[in-house]
C-alpha cells in the first residue's frame, strides 16, 4: 500500500467518523405538545426478524394516530434504534434516548435489557416502558411498577393452553396426558412453573418434560422420550419456528399422533406455514386477533394502513400487531392523563394504566382488556385450516 | 523538537512514564477524564462506563493470555461468577469495596481450579477446557436458581459509601475508573516485576522458562488467578453499574469479544487492553451512528446501512490484523506518537 492511498484511506475514515458525531442530531427534548415514545429495537443481529415487524408496527400506529388527530391533540414522536439484541448497546441507546429525547414511553427490545435498565428507568420517575418479552419477573407490580406487558406473560399463555385442553377433555373419562418440550432459556422456561401448576390444578397429567437448546437441535433423543411418554398433546414453548417443524416430523415418523402446539410468537406464519408444508395443522394460544380476522375494527384499520403505505407487504406479522397494540396501549396511558390534567410522571401513568380494566382494544385482543395488573391476561385458540391455509379459531376468548 | 528520551539511570528508563512531555499528557488526560461527568451527556458517560469495565476485563485477560500464551475462552463465565458474588454480598450490606475484593477473590480461586489442566495440556487443547469451564459455569447461572435467580436474573442493590448511594451513572463512573486507574497501574507495574518476565517466558518458551528456574506450575497458575481476579472485579462492576443482570449477559460470544479485544488492541500490552476494549465498544456505536445520521438525510437507508455495519467492523478487524498485527497499541507508539515527535519531519 502506497503513502498516498493509505492517507486516503484514513482521510475517508476520518470524515466517516466526523459524520456521525459531528453530524449527530442536535439533542432535541420532548416538546410540551408531543408525547415522544422511545424504541430500543433488535433491529439487526439474531431477532431482527422480530424487531424489525415491531418497529414498523409501533412507527405506523404512531403515522396513523398523528394524521388522526394525534392525542388530545397532541402529537406522538417515535424515535429507536438497533440495539442488536446486545445488552450494553440496548442501555446506551435507551440512555441517549432518554438524554437526547425525554421520553413518556420506552419500547425495549427483551427481558435482558429491561431489567439492565429497570432501575434507571424507574428512578427518573418519568417513563413507562413495556417490551417483546412476555416473562411472569417483567409482569410483577412491585418491582417492576414501570412496566407492563402488551399481553399475556408465558405462564398465562399455558394456563390458558391448559384450560382449553381440560375443558375439550370434559366428556372424556380419562383427561389428556400433557408433554411439555421448551428451550434452555428464559423464553423458554418462564412459563413452565404455571403451566404444571395449572395442569394439576386441572388433573391434567404431564407425562414427559423436555429441555433442549433454542436452535440447532439434534431432537432424535428428545422424539424417543415422547414416544415413550405417549402424550396426547405436546406444548412446544421458547421457540419461533426451529426445531419445532423437525420434531413434528420425526414425531410422525415415529407413529405419534399427538396434537402439537406453541404460544405467541410460535404461532407466526413461518411456523404454522412450515407446518403445513409438512400436513400438519398447528395450534396455539394467541392473544391478539389473525390479520385476517374480520370482526376487529383495529385489524380493519391497520390492514386498510399497511396496504396503503407498505404495498410490498403481503403479510401483516405477529410482532408488527404487538408493536401496534403497544402503540395503543402508549397512547391510552397519556390520553387519560391529558384528560385529568395530569402531568405525565410516572405515578400518574401507572394510575392511568391501572385504571384500564376494561378497556377496548377495537377488539384487537378479543375480550375486552384488563390492565390493572400490568398484562392482558386472555387469548384465545387458533388450528390452521388446510382449506382456506390460514389460523381459524378453535375455541372462544379465555381470561385467566 | 523532541526525538527521544535520553536516560541516565536504569530508574528512569523503568518509570511508567518516561519523559515530562508525557507526564504532562497524561496529567491532562487524567484531568480531562476527570471532569468528564461534567460535560458529558448520559449517553456519553453511559458508553464511558461501560468501555471501563470492558477495560478492567480485557486488562486481566491480557495477562492470562497476552503476557502468558494461555488462551482463556472463559473470561465470561468468570465476570458473572464476580456479579453474582457481588450480588449476594450486596444482599447482606457488605460494602461495596468488600464485595469488589471478594468478587475478584473468588473468582480467582475458581480461575485457579480451571487453569489446573495447563499443567497437562497448552494451546488449542488448554483453550477447549476453557471452552468446557465457560460452558459449566453458565449452566450454573441458569440452574443454581436459588443463588443466581435462574434465567430470570438477580437484582443488585446499589454500593453505598458512607451512606452515599453510588447511583446514576456520573458517579458510577469515578467508581469506575478508579478501578481502572488501579488495574492498569498494577498490570504495568507487574509487567515490571520477576513475575511478569516470569509470564512472559513463559509464553515464548516455557520449557526454556523452566530451565531458567521459572517454576511452571506457579506461574500458570498465577497467571490465571490474576487474570481471573481481573475478571471478578470486573464482574462486580457491571452488576453494580447495571443493577440486575441476567446470565444471558455472560455469554461465550462476551469471551470472544474480549479475545478479539486484546488481538486488536495489542497482546501483553497494557495500552493494547484500553485501545483494544475502546475499539470494540466503540466502533460498532460509532457505525451505528452514521447509518442513524445517514437515514435522517436519505431515509431508508438505514435499512441497509445497520446490518451492514457488522460487516463493516468485521473488516475492519481482518484489516487491522492484515496491517498491523500488533495492534492498535504498536500503531499508536510506532506511528503516532513517532509522528508527533519526528514532525515535520518523516521516518
Amino acid at each position: 500500500m502506497t503513502n498516498q492511498m493509505r492517507r486516503k484511506i484514513v482521510q475517508s475514515i476520518g470524515a466517516a467518523a466526523s459524520l456521525g458525531v459531528l453530524g449527530a442530531r442536535p439533542s432535541f427534548a420532548q416538546a410540551p405538545s408531543e408525547i415522544v415514545i422511545g424504541g430500543a429495537q433488535p433491529l439487526t443481529g439474531i431477532f431482527s426478524f422480530a424487531g424489525v415487524a415491531m418497529h414498523a408496527g409501533l412507527g405506523d400506529y404512531v403515522a396513523w394516530r398523528n394524521a388522526n388527530g394525534g392525542v388530545s391533540g397532541r402529537k406522538l414522536r417515535y424515535v429507536a434504534e438497533d440495539t442488536g439484541f446486545k445488552v450494553d448497546q440496548g442501555v446506551a441507546v435507551v440512555k441517549k434516548i432518554m438524554a437526547t429525547d425525554k421520553p413518556s414511553f420506552f419500547y425495549i427490545d427483551g427481558t435482558p435489557l429491561v431489567k439492565a435498565t429497570a432501575q434507571d428507568l424507574r428512578g427518573s420517575g418519568t417513563v413507562m416502558t413495556t417490551s417483546t418479552s412476555c416473562a411472569q419477573v417483567l409482569a410483577d407490580v412491585n418491582t417492576m411498577p414501570q412496566h407492563f406487558l402488551a399481553g399475556p406473560t408465558y405462564g398465562a399463555m399455558h394456563e390458558i393452553l391448559m384450560e382449553y385442553i381440560a375443558r375439550t377433555a370434559k366428556a372424556s373419562t380419562t383427561k389428556p396426558t400433557v408433554a411439555l418440550v421448551y428451550s434452555d432459556s428464559e423464553f423458554g422456561r418462564d412459563g413452565i412453573p404455571a403451566s404444571k401448576a395449572r395442569a394439576e390444578k386441572l388433573g391434567i397429567p404431564i407425562v414427559a418434560e423436555i429441555v433442549t437448546k433454542q436452535a440447532g437441535v439434534d431432537v432424535a433423543p428428545e422424539v424417543a422420550r415422547l414416544r415413550r411418554a405417549k402424550p396426547d398433546v405436546v406444548i412446544f414453548q421458547g421457540y419461533v419456528v426451529s426445531p419445532i417443524p423437525e420434531f413434528v416430523k420425526q414425531m410422525r415418523e415415529a407413529g405419534m399422533s399427538s396434537q402439537v402446539m406453541g404460544t405467541i410468537w410460535s404461532m407466526d406464519k413461518a411456523t404454522y406455514d412450515a407446518l403445513a408444508a409438512m400436513g400438519e395443522s398447528w395450534m396455539g394460544v394467541m392473544p391478539y386477533r389473525y390479520p385476517h380476522d374480520p370482526e376487529s375494527k383495529t385489524m380493519a384499520t391497520m390492514r386498510e394502513y399497511v396496504s396503503k403505505n407498505r404495498p410490498d407487504t403481503k403479510h401483516i406479522s405477529i410482532f408488527y400487531t404487538h408493536g401496534w397494540l403497544a402503540g395503543m396501549i402508549f397512547s391510552e396511558i397519556a390520553d387519560r392523563c391529558i384528560k385529568a390534567n395530569k402531568p405525565l410522571t410516572l405515578p400518574n401513568m401507572k394510575a392511568a394504566l391501572e385504571s384500564m380494566k376494561d378497556w377496548d382494544s377495537g377488539g384487537l385482543t378479543g375480550l375486552n382488556a384488563d390492565l390493572s395488573r400490568h398484562q392482558i391476561t386472555s387469548g384465545r385458540l387458533y388450528r390452521y385450516n388446510t382449506a382456506t391455509k390460514q389460523m381459524d379459531p378453535a375455541s372462544g376468548w379465555i381470561r385467566v | 523538537m523532541r526525538i527521544g528520551v535520553f536516560h541516565e539511570t536504569y530508574a528512569s528508563e523503568e518509570r511508567l512514564w518516561d519523559s515530562r512531555t508525557q507526564r504532562i499528557w497524561m496529567a491532562v488526560f487524567a484531568l480531562a477524564l476527570f471532569a468528564l461527568p461534567l460535560y458529558g451527556s448520559d449517553y456519553v458517560l453511559a458508553i464511558a462506563c461501560i468501555i471501563g469495565i470492558h477495560i478492567v476485563a480485557t486488562l486481566g485477560l491480557n495477562i492470562t493470555t497476552g503476557s502468558t500464551g494461555q488462551i482463556s475462552l472463559s473470561h465470561a463465565a468468570f465476570m458473572g461468577v464476580g456479579c453474582y458474588t457481588v450480588a449476594w454480598l450486596a444482599r447482606w450490606g457488605v460494602p461495596f469495596y468488600i464485595a469488589l475484593l471478594a468478587a475478584g477473590a473468588l473468582t480467582a480461586v475458581i480461575g485457579v481450579l480451571v487453569g489446573l489442566p495447563s499443567l497437562r495440556v497448552k494451546g488449542l487443547y488448554f483453550a477447549i477446557a476453557t471452552l468446557a469451564a465457560q460452558f459449566i459455569l453458565t449452566f450454573l447461572f441458569r440452574e443454581w436458581v436459588p443463588v443466581t435467580g435462574g434465567v430470570g436474573g438477580i437484582t443488585i442493590a446499589r454500593p453505598t459509601l458512607f451512606g452515599f448511594e453510588i447511583s446514576g451513572d456520573r458517579r458510577m463512573f469515578y467508581l469506575i475508573y478508579f478501578c481502572v486507574f488501579l488495574f492498569a497501574i498494577a498490570s504495568a507495574n507487574l509487567a515490571r516485576t520477576y513475575i511478569g518476565r516470569a509470564f512472559v517466558a513463559v509464553r515464548d518458551r516455557d520449557i526454556s522458562a523452566e530451565i531458567l528456574g521459572v517454576n511452571l506450575l506457579r506461574f500458570k497458575l498465577l497467571a490465571f488467578a490474576t487474570g481471573s481476579f481481573y475478571a471478578g472485579v470486573a464482574g462486580g462492576l457491571i452488576g453494580y453499574f447495571y443493577g440486575a443482570i441476567t446470565p444471558d449477559y455472560f455469554s461465550f460470544t462476551l469471551s470472544v469479544f474480549y479475545l478479539a479485544a486484546i488481538i486488536v488492541g495489542g497482546m501483553g500490552r497494557v495500552l493494547g487492553s484500553i485501545l483494544g476494549a475502546i475499539f470494540m465498544t466503540f466502533v460498532p456505536e460509532l457505525l451505528r451512528a452514521i447509518a442513524h445520521t445517514s437515514s435522517e438525510w436519505l431515509p431508508g437507508i438505514a435499512n441497509l446501512l445497520l446490518p451492514m455495519g457488522q460487516v463493516v467492523f468485521g473488516l475492519l478487524i481482518i484489516g487491522f490484523l492484515i496491517f498491523e498485527p500488533h495492534g492498535l497499541s504498536q500503531l499508536w507508539s510506532a506511528r503516532v506518537r513517532r509522528l508527533f515527535h519526528l514532525w515535520p519531519f518523516k521516518t
